[in-house]
This record gives structure tokens, C-alpha cells and sequence, in this order.
């Protein structure tokens, strides 16, 4: 993992934040979370052939755009994640694209199985 | 109230739609420039928040745009973006953005940017509203409240172009009240007003939709007949004459008799090519009417009959 972040001290989540954003509404929450699962799905396909083709503009793109909904819902881990992948595609660099994807795939997982763990309501 | 929300990102874009919509803004969504771009073809769209990343053509792109357009009403824009820096806040204002928010959008001050942004909306309306107001009050003569000289000049102008352009006539009619001065001199101004409103309002019932009304000074009044040919205007002449003449003018002391003479011109005779010119000819011909004795039309390139003649068949 790249030294400049260390995401094991953030919750996947920050549910005041995002709750506070859209007014306290946890079933419009889970739609968004739904959408963000379903878009992840098409955005990580794009990033992995994007980084197999070297082309650093999409890999910047497709970082720049997963910062945006990762700041939406306030998912705090994947945006720092977000933003290693804008930074990997502006400054052209492979090796940290590759490990960026791949921190990126375990956040996934990291997000879905503490969502599954957790009820939103009992959520800090 | 309308508002575009022109955003790629699904989550964004659905937590503006939902906020927007608590807020009873009707929302339309776009998500490329290019779609924000035809949405905007709406001239009821006046709200719109853009975000600067966009497939295709961006936010910023969409910005100038709408700025180079000339004919449309005012669309207040807010422009989203991640960018935060100076510089980017900068370049999005100076591309034509009203106002700039950072992502992700703080939905309480999104809500007082866009009254802000309806505030400079209603003003625009209503400086329009107003400027409307004193253009058609500058246009119009404040008697009878039909075009005044200057803007039936303009009008004729048009129309002759038009018609050269499709090969179309144009007809003109001048006509004056009959002894307006006497009328004047007999029963007062008071009167002579009345007389003169009298006309226009009988002559308003009698032309079609399309046919402008303008009083060219005095009591001399002017018509523009599109699509009339010299063929037909002497007719129309004649049913003004009659319409008018048909009843004496009520006032509050007694009743009097009112007629008026009438030149008629088209811009398919020879010589009529300019606003300037097809007047002169119709106001020639009406001077020709008064000659003839009065309560009559005389037209341009009517040869066949005189005026008097005429009158007494």
C-alpha cells in the first residue's frame, strides 16, 4: 500500500456526514449506495483496461469521477483511494495505478461486508 | 420553476433531482454537454447547475455558449466542480458561470445560491416587462394609441422588403378627415379628438388582422395592406370610406356628420420602391381626393375613372 495513506484509521463510512447531506434518509441512502455498486461495476472494467492500454488520461478520468460519488456518499476510504488513481493517471504512473486498483477492489469488499455487518440506523 | 441539472455522475446528479424536487423545482436532467446544450433550447430553462467534468463538451464549454447566444432571456448558471482552486473558480466565472460551488454540494447553501440566482431571474423579467412597456408606449400615438409616424415608417420599410423579397405588393392608404380643422374650430379640440378616435375605431373594425394602422400626423392616418395588389386597394379604399361615413359621430351636445378622402398606392406601380416614395405617391393622390371634392378614393394608376365619377355612380 502506498505510504501516503493509511486507511485502516477511517471508517468505510461516514454516515453523519452523508446522512446530514441528504436529510436523514436511509432508505435514499441504500439507492445511492446501489447506484454507486452498480457504477463501480462499469468504472473498474474501464479502469483495469485503462491501465492495461496505458492510457493515463482515462485513468485519471475514471479517478476523478469515483472521487466525486466516494464524496457524495462520504465513503472517506474509497475517495482517498479515488484520489491515488487521479493522481497515478495525471502523473503517468503505472506501478501506482496498479496498486491504487487494487487497494480499490479490497475497499469494496471492505465497504460491502461492513455494510452487511452493520444496520444503518445503529450506525456511528 | 425550471432547472437543468447537467451531471454524468448518477449519484450527484440523483441527489440534486431529489433536493431540487423537495424544493419544487421542475427538474430536467442532462448528462453530456451536449444534451445540457439542447435541453437549453428551451427558453423556459432560465435556472441551470452544471458540472465542469462532462463527457464531450464540459461545463465551462456549455457556459459560453449560452453567453454567445444573443436572443434568449437571461440563464443564471451554477457551475459544480471539484476543482477548488483560485484559479479554477476563476476560469468558470470568467467563462460565464454566475456562481461557483465545490463538490461535494452543501445542499443548504446550493438552496440559498439558487433564490439568489431566481431573485436575478424575476429582476430580468421584470426590467423586460418594463422596457416592453415604454417600447410600445414610444411606438404608439398617444391619442388613439395606433403606431405613430416613426414606427409605421419602420413597419412599411419591413413590409416592402418582404414583399420584394416574395414578390408580394404592398398597398398603402392615406386618408385625412374631412373639414377636421372646421370640426375643430366649430365644436372644440375636445370634439375633434373624440371625431378622430371615432374614425380610428371604425376603421380598426374593417382591416385585417394582418393590416397596420398609423396616424402620420394630424388627422392624417395611414395604412399598410400586405399582399394588396393595385387591383384590390381601391376596394378596400371604398369600404373605409363607407364605414367611416355611414354615421354621424356622436358627442355629449348633438351628433355630426364625418367622411374622409382617401389616396390609395402599391408598391407594384412604378416608382413606389421606398417607404418615402409609395407615401408621397398615396399622399399625392389623396390630395387629388380633396380636389375632387372630398368623400372619396383616389388611386395611384387609376386612370379609368375619376374620382367624382366615381362618387356619384
Amino acid at each position: 500500500m502506498p505510504d501516503s495513506i493509511n486507511l485502516n484509521k477511517l471508517h468505510p463510512i461516514d454516515f453523519r456526514e452523508v446522512l446530514g447531506r441528504i436529510g436523514g434518509d436511509t432508505s435514499f441512502l441504500l439507492e445511492l449506495l446501489d447506484i454507486y455498486f452498480q457504477e463501480y461495476s462499469k468504472k473498474k472494467q474501464l479502469l483495469d483496461e485503462a491501465i492495461t492500454q496505458q492510457d493515463f488520461t482515462q485513468v485519471g478520468d475514471i479517478g476523478h469521477s469515483l472521487k466525486g460519488a466516494s464524496a457524495n456518499l462520504s465513503l472517506t476510504r474509497l475517495l482517498r483511494v479515488a484520489l491515488l488513481i487521479e493522481s497515478a493517471g495525471r502523473e503517468k504512473k503505472l506501478q501506482s495505478a496498479q496498486e491504487a486498483a487494487c487497494i480499490l477492489e479490497l475497499e469494496i469488499r471492505t465497504l460491502k461486508d461492513f455494510l452487511a455487518r452493520n444496520r444503518l440506523e445503529d450506525l456511528p | 420553476m425550471k432547472i437543468l441539472i447537467a451531471e454524468d455522475d448518477p449519484i450527484s446528479s440523483r441527489i440534486l433531482q431529489k433536493n431540487l424536487k423537495n424544493w419544487d423545482y421542475e427538474v430536467v436532467q442532462a448528462r453530456t454537454g451536449a444534451a445540457a446544450w439542447r435541453a437549453l433550447q428551451d427558453e423556459d430553462l432560465r435556472l441551470s447547475i452544471l458540472d465542469w467534468m462532462m463527457p464531450g463538451m464540459d461545463g465551462v464549454e456549455v457556459c459560453r455558449q449560452i453567453r454567445r447566444r444573443k436572443k434568449y432571456k437571461y440563464t443564471y448558471i451554477i457551475l459544480l466542480s471539484a476543482k477548488d482552486r483560485k484559479q479554477d473558480i476563476i476560469a468558470g466565472l470568467s467563462a460565464g458561470a454566475d456562481d461557483y460551488m465545490t463538490k461535494p454540494v452543501n445542499f443548504l447553501e446550493l438552496r440559498a445560491r439558487l433564490k439568489a440566482g431566481k431573485r436575478i431571474i424575476e429582476l430580468e423579467d421584470k426590467l423586460i416587462f418594463i422596457q416592453n412597456q415604454l417600447k410600445d408606449v414610444a411606438s404608439r400615438d398617444s391619442l388613439t394609441k395606433i403606431w405613430n409616424r416613426a414606427e409605421i415608417t419602420r413597419f412599411l420599410s419591413e413590409e416592402l422588403e418582404r414583399g420584394q423579397r416574395e414578390r408580394i405588393p404592398t398597398g398603402v392608404i392615406m386618408l385625412d378627415v374631412d373639414n377636421f380643422k372646421k370640426i375643430n374650430d366649430d365644436y372644440g379640440h375636445a370634439v375633434g379628438d373624440l371625431a378622430l378616435l371615432q374614425v380610428v375605431s371604425r376603421l380598426k373594425r374593417k382591416v385585417r388582422k394582418s393590416d397596420k394602422l398609423g396616424r402620420y400626423g394630424g388627422d392624417e392616418i395611414i395604412i399598410i395592406l400586405p399582399n394588396c395588389p393595385q387591383t384590390e386597394i381601391k376596394k378596400v379604399g371604398e369600404r373605409l370610406r363607407l364605414a367611416v361615413g355611414r354615421r354621424r359621430i356622436r358627442t355629449e351636445l348633438n351628433t355630426i356628420p364625418i367622411t374622409i378622402s382617401v389616396g390609395c398606392a402599391t408598391s407594384d406601380l412604378p416608382g413606389t420602391s421606398s417607404a418615402e416614395k409609395i407615401i408621397k405617391t398615396a399622399d399625392r393622390v389623396l390630395l387629388r381626393a380633396k380636389e375632387q371634392g372630398r368623400n372619396c378614393v383616389v388611386a395611384a394608376g387609376d386612370a379609368q375613372k375619376t374620382a367624382l365619377e366615381q362618387k356619384n355612380a
